[in-house]
């Protein structure tokens, strides 16, 4: 028993140093623009830099609109696959894996491709990079809400509705999604932290995004894109703390049924 | 199919007979192939289920885990747009109905399985529906809440008037609580009756032996004139009318376990002559296990700790009275 409590430990600092020591070079380098000190310096030039917040904006708002349109299609769409058309699920999930076996770069090039030329032409269009950024979050959202309604009776929680009057919008708004809290905000989450850090569509479709900046940064300056990584690091680690929060307070999720 | 204002029917059958299907379809949640679904005479059939007025309780309560127990019971008129006030009287008064006053802030969850299914059940009754549906309610409970809650359920559904259609698989819940039961078998009603005729004159061979513990065995039409009938060898005389029947003919015959008894000095009639081959006591019964040449037959006595029973092997004399033996269809 003893033996293996040490062990644990052992596992448990190796780990922290795996994870944590890259981490933690990172944040010491970033600490040494100025010679022989450690100061913020590196901070206080990437925040002054105007590009930062033009940039960062950018993804803030590609985050944003890639949130809306993952939701509005990938949640109904869900809802519908566990409630109505269950024999499809294997498929339903197999599209939302292509994602992670087509490349970000070949996902682009054919996007290009086929919204370069008529009849509808894309390319010019932010639309055509936030249908970037819905497909590749695709999996990580259609993950976190296929999740939540695992953990729900979503048949019978629907025809408890229905039997009580509600339509199927009062259905999707006051008992679906509410007990889907947990569920969509991780899924918000991924997807905000996948299309902050995203690179290669932004890049390809020249659209201004933090990815390409830091990517720029990177090339130019030795300090400061250290101090974004922490930056988008701690940027991350917020979005988890507050899903974390905001899923503590929520009642009665995943019970549905059976005494507590 | 009609079910009177005001009445429990219980649909009452095995896993897979339909009884949940045929509640469905009046709920609106599937589409008969054929048939009419009537509530009050209005035809119903292709209504959306949200468009019936049938109120619901289900298996699994289906409470809603982000509402509170006032806000679950008061979901449907939301829904219809009442008035605040008139919302909240009537949650106050479905609580008071379920026993549950000053639990309206809680949450599913922190309700026992009995509560939460009370609180399904004001659910539904709060909007006051035509007909109250209840699936299995009671099956995910244990065996003392389930008499509890059954009585409870059955005190609200009279008090309110309400016509109820309940379907179970088990024959108890189904005789205590009905004011008739219809067993069903692979999609088809096989007898619709009060709890007391299902269960002592049950029509053909499923409903015997679904219904409580049943004898049923072959025996041969002796003299149809006299109601007489040779059950593997030894006469026995049914009250029922034998003359559709020709000497010589096969027929099932059912004999409750509770009908039988031990032979005193005075019977002559009925008389079967056996051997005990096991002996179980039940707490207030004890069920004999007899064998009479090739048939088993159970027979159960009153527990009576001062009365001494049989040994196991002994050959012993059982009767029956000829209104016992029933022939089945």
């Amino acid at each position: 028993m003893k033996q293996s409590r040490i062990w644990s430990w052992i596992i448990l600092i190796i780990g922290i140093f795996y994870f944590f020591l890259p981490l933690f070079s990172v944040f010491e380098f970033s600490m040494r623009m100025v010679k022989d000190k450690y100061t913020f310096q590196a901070y206080i030039v990437a925040f002054s830099d105007k590009a930062f917040y033009e940039n960062f904006g950018f993804s803030m708002l590609w985050a944003i609109l890639t949130i809306i349109v993952s939701l509005a299609l990938i949640v109904p769409t869900a809802y519908w696959v566990h409630l109505r058309l269950r024999r499809i699920k294997p498929l339903i999930e197999l599209i939302t894996l292509m994602p992670f076996v087509v490349p970000a770069v070949v996902l682009s090039f054919g996007l290009i491709r086929l919204y370069g030329k008529p009849p509808l032409v894309l390319t010019s269009s932010p639309l055509l990079l936030i249908v970037g950024y819905v497909t590749l979050s695709m999996p990580y959202m259609y993950r976190a809400v296929d999740t939540g309604l695992r953990a729900i009776d979503v048949g019978t929680l629907t025809e408890a509705a229905q039997s009580l009057g509600a339509g199927w919008a009062t259905i999707l708004f006051r008992v679906i999604f509410p007990n889907l809290r947990v569920a969509i905000l991780s899924g918000v989450f991924l997807t905000f932290a996948i299309v902050m850090g995203e690179f290669t569509f932004a890049s390809l479709l020249v659209w201004p995004a933090f990815g390409p900046y830091m990517e720029e940064i990177g090339a130019m300056r030795a300090y400061t894109p250290q101090a974004l990584s922490v930056v988008s690091f701690a940027l991350t680690w917020i979005s988890i703390g507050l899903l974390q929060r905001i899923g503590r307070g929520a009642p009665g999720q995943g019970q549905i049924a059976g005494t507590r | 199919m009609q079910v009177e204002r005001g009445e429990l029917v219980s649909f009452l059958g095995p896993s897979g007979c339909g009884k949940t299907t045929t509640l469905r379809v009046v709920a609106g949640f599937e589409k008969p192939t054929t048939g009419q679904v009537r509530i009050n005479e209005e035809d119903i059939t292709n209504n959306p289920p949200n468009q019936r007025n049938v109120g619901m309780v289900f298996q699994a309560y289906a409470l809603f885990p982000n509402m509170t127990v006032a806000e679950n019971i008061g979901f449907g008129m939301k829904v219809a747009k009442k008035q605040a006030n008139e919302m909240s009287a009537r949650v106050d008064e479905m609580l008071d109905l379920i026993h549950m006053p000053g639990f309206g802030d809680r949450y599913p969850y922190q309700l026992s399985g009995g509560q939460q299914q009370r609180v399904a059940l004001a659910r539904a009754l709060a909007l006051s529906p035509e007909v109250l549906l209840l699936d299995e309610p009671l099956s995910a409970l244990d065996a003392k809440i389930r008499v509890s809650l059954r009585q409870e359920i059955r005190s609200i559904q009279r008090e309110l008037g309400i016509t109820a259609i309940y379907v179970t698989h088990d024959q108890e819940e189904a005789l205590s609580l009905s004011d008739r039961v219809v067993v069903m078998n692979l999609g088809k009603i096989e007898q619709v009756g009060t709890p007391f005729q299902i269960y002592n004159f049950p029509e053909t061979e499923f409903v015997a032996q679904f219904v409580g513990v049943l004898n049923a065995v072959q025996a041969e039409v002796v003299d149809p004139g006299s109601n007489r009938l040779k059950l593997d060898g030894q006469q026995v005389q049914t009250a029922q009318d034998l003359s559709k029947w020709r000497a010589g003919e096969k027929v099932v015959v059912a004999i409750r376990p509770e009908r039988f008894s031990f032979v005193s000095e005075q019977v002559k009639a009925n008389l079967l002559e056996c051997r005990i081959e096991n002996i179980t006591f039940l707490g207030s019964i004890v069920r004999v296990q007899v064998r009479i040449n090739d048939y088993t037959m159970y027979m159960d006595t009153f527990n009576n700790p001062y009365l001494e029973l049989p040994k196991i092997g002994d050959m012993v004399k059982i009767t029956c009275s000829r209104e016992a033996v029933l022939i089945l269809k």
